[in-house]
């Protein structure tokens, strides 16, 4: 059972790299798109909108076809995912919510996961595993 | 060439030059920017604001900086009053500047074709034009007999040609120019006014050396394009590259070179389409999906009752955030991490947010993350009743090993109690499940 001090520890670490991390995503998808699957482990998932992307290649020609984007992250959270879940691979699971406009068209709700782990090698780098992306537009469906 | 930006050094310059007695020189008008305006709002403009009429003549663009002529040393100076005075469509405060220089005679009246060159030309371009296609072959037209072969008059042809156009073929659609030794696109740049139906262009075997000639076409709803045999396309190697320059230039083109070009990303205004279409949940292989149903399942049970208890485990951490109350249908998202058991659900919680954009406070943010058990299940009592709509759940199955499955359900709901009553929301609820027996 983790104690209290370990669980403090896990939890900041786990914060500060989804923050610094959402924010350096949005910036490169929306600025230095092609850079973006840089940022995906290459066996990553994608789940957009229902949509499965797997593996860089096609990760990357996804990317290139998604129309410019503008997002604005309202909501981000995480939390450490439990080590016993990962084999001891310590992994974050981030949450966002915001607006999105793709070419400058109609505003879309979007909530996205990603679940982000960290690779040790040379220096700790966190890459996204997996990542799950839906529109919310309950209100005008 | 010396540019003058106000009036007197250009009025002691024209004092010069009608010394010289040189009738009406000619001079240049730069807009800067001026690719931005709408020609004809732009002529008005400076008409408007100008003392004396004037015809502009030979009105181009060459990159982004809109040029036109003008004859009359006194029409020149008037115009120069006009810098700065006209003001940006949007009424912003940016003042359209108009820069002077003097130039050479402008080309289309330099070279002006001579009346019975201009019969035979409209009747060589009759034979040459396709009534069912309402296409206009101009191939090799410089050699054609009917038309006169020297470096000077093939600007002043290209002009006539256009006005033969706009004259006889009003509804051009197609029109071939290949072979016909066209450096720039300057003069055709007028065929946007002149014949503006064209979407089948045909530029190939010419001497265009830039892509960039080809931004001049872009006022066209251009369609069709040809330009193979032009030295601009072995300056660039790469044909993907290529094809991406042309396509920024005139981004509504289908087929390049006799080749058809994947349809273009575009996002309609009307009717949203995405690249892919939302799909509805995903939930990956079989043994996936009876495996999430289940889950989801038991979440059924439990929501209908007034405080779920479904089973956890030790370790369970729950986070519940962000809730957004600025919009009828607002968006919460929750996380639970479940250690040794399947899942539990979740409800609205209205007070405790955890949005870390907000909080900044490490101390609280632990605080807020709602750990253990025990924890959790008070917490959950303590939310509000809900009345959950099962039929709009979607649910996407992202993530799994052997030792976890991340699946998320997003879906609404209404609070049927407190202070919300009546008020749906939509959710999304983010699970990472391990399988049951670890402890």
């Amino acid at each position: 059972m983790a104690k209290p001090m370990d669980f403090k520890i896990y939890v900041d670490q786990a914060c500060r790299a989804a923050e610094e991390f959402v924010s350096i995503y949005y910036e490169t998808m929306d600025k230095r798109r092609q850079a973006l699957t840089r940022l995906y482990l290459d066996k990553a998932t994608l789940v957009w909108n229902g949509n499965v992307v797997t593996g860089l290649e096609a990760l990357t020609k996804f990317f290139d076809t998604l129309p410019s984007s503008e997002f604005q992250v309202n909501m981000l959270d995480c939390q450490p995912v439990h080590e016993q879940a990962t084999q001891s691979q310590a992994t974050v699971l981030v949450v966002t919510s915001g607006t999105v406009k793709f070419d400058g068209n109609r505003q879309h709700y979007f909530n996205q996961n990603f679940l982000l782990t960290a690779q040790s090698t040379p220096d700790i780098v966190w890459k996204i595993a997996s990542d799950c992306f839906r529109f919310q537009d309950w209100g005008s469906s | 060439m010396t540019v003058w930006r106000n009036r007197k050094p250009l009025e002691r310059e024209m004092g010069e030059n009608t010394q010289d007695g040189t009738p009406g020189s000619w001079f240049t008008f730069t807009i800067p920017h001026g690719i931005k305006y709408d020609r004809t709002w732009l002529m008005n403009s400076i008409q408007r604001h100008c003392s004396v009429p004037f015809t502009p003549v030979d009105f181009h663009l060459v990159k982004n900086v809109a040029q036109f002529f003008v004859q009359e040393a006194s029409t020149a100076c008037a115009l120069l009053d006009v810098s700065y005075k006209i003001r940006d469509e949007e009424s912003r405060k940016v003042c359209i500047p108009v820069f002077v220089s003097l130039s050479a005679v402008p080309y289309s009246v330099q070279y002006k074709l001579k009346s019975g060159e201009m019969e035979q030309l409209e009747l060589t371009l009759i034979k040459r034009f396709d009534v069912s296609k309402q296409a206009l072959d101009l191939q090799r037209l410089c050699v054609d007999p009917g038309t006169a072969d020297s470096s000077n008059s093939r600007a002043s042809c290209m002009a006539a040609t256009l006005q033969v156009i706009e004259k006889n073929f009003p509804e051009l659609l197609s029109l071939n120019l290949s072979s016909n030794k066209l450096y720039q696109l300057d003069g055709l740049s007028d065929i946007i006014q002149m014949a503006p139906t064209v979407k089948i262009l045909n530029l190939s075997n010419k001497e265009l050396t830039s892509v960039w000639e080809l931004s001049k076409m872009q006022g066209l709803k251009l369609e069709e394009l040809w330009l193979q045999g032009n030295p601009l396309c072995d300056t660039i190697p790469d044909q993907s590259t290529y094809v991406r320059a042309i396509r920024e230039c005139l981004p509504k083109l289908l087929r390049l070179d006799g080749q058809e070009l994947t349809s273009p990303v575009t996002v309609d205004v009307d009717t949203p389409y995405m690249v892919k279409p939302c799909k509805r949940s995903f939930l990956g292989s079989d043994e996936l999906k009876s495996l999430v149903l289940q889950i989801l399942q038991q979440q059924k049970s439990v929501l209908s009752e007034a405080c779920g208890t479904g089973p956890f485990g030790q370790n369970t951490v729950m986070v519940v955030d962000h809730l957004e109350e600025e919009r009828k249908v607002g968006v919460l998202s929750q996380v639970i991490l479940v250690r040794g058991a399947l899942i539990m659900n979740l409800c609205a919680y209205f007070k405790d947010r955890r949005n870390m954009k907000k909080l900044k406070d490490p101390y609280l943010r632990v605080q807020l993350l709602k750990h253990t058990k025990h924890v959790i299940v008070h917490t959950l009592c303590v939310l509000p009743k809900t009345q959950h709509d099962f039929s709009s759940f979607v649910v996407d199955t992202w993530f799994q090993t052997q030792m976890m499955l991340c699946f998320s359900v997003c879906g609404v709901f209404k609070a049927v109690e407190g202070s919300s009553q009546g008020c749906v929301r939509s959710f999304t609820w983010t699970f990472i499940a391990n399988p049951a027996g670890y402890c």
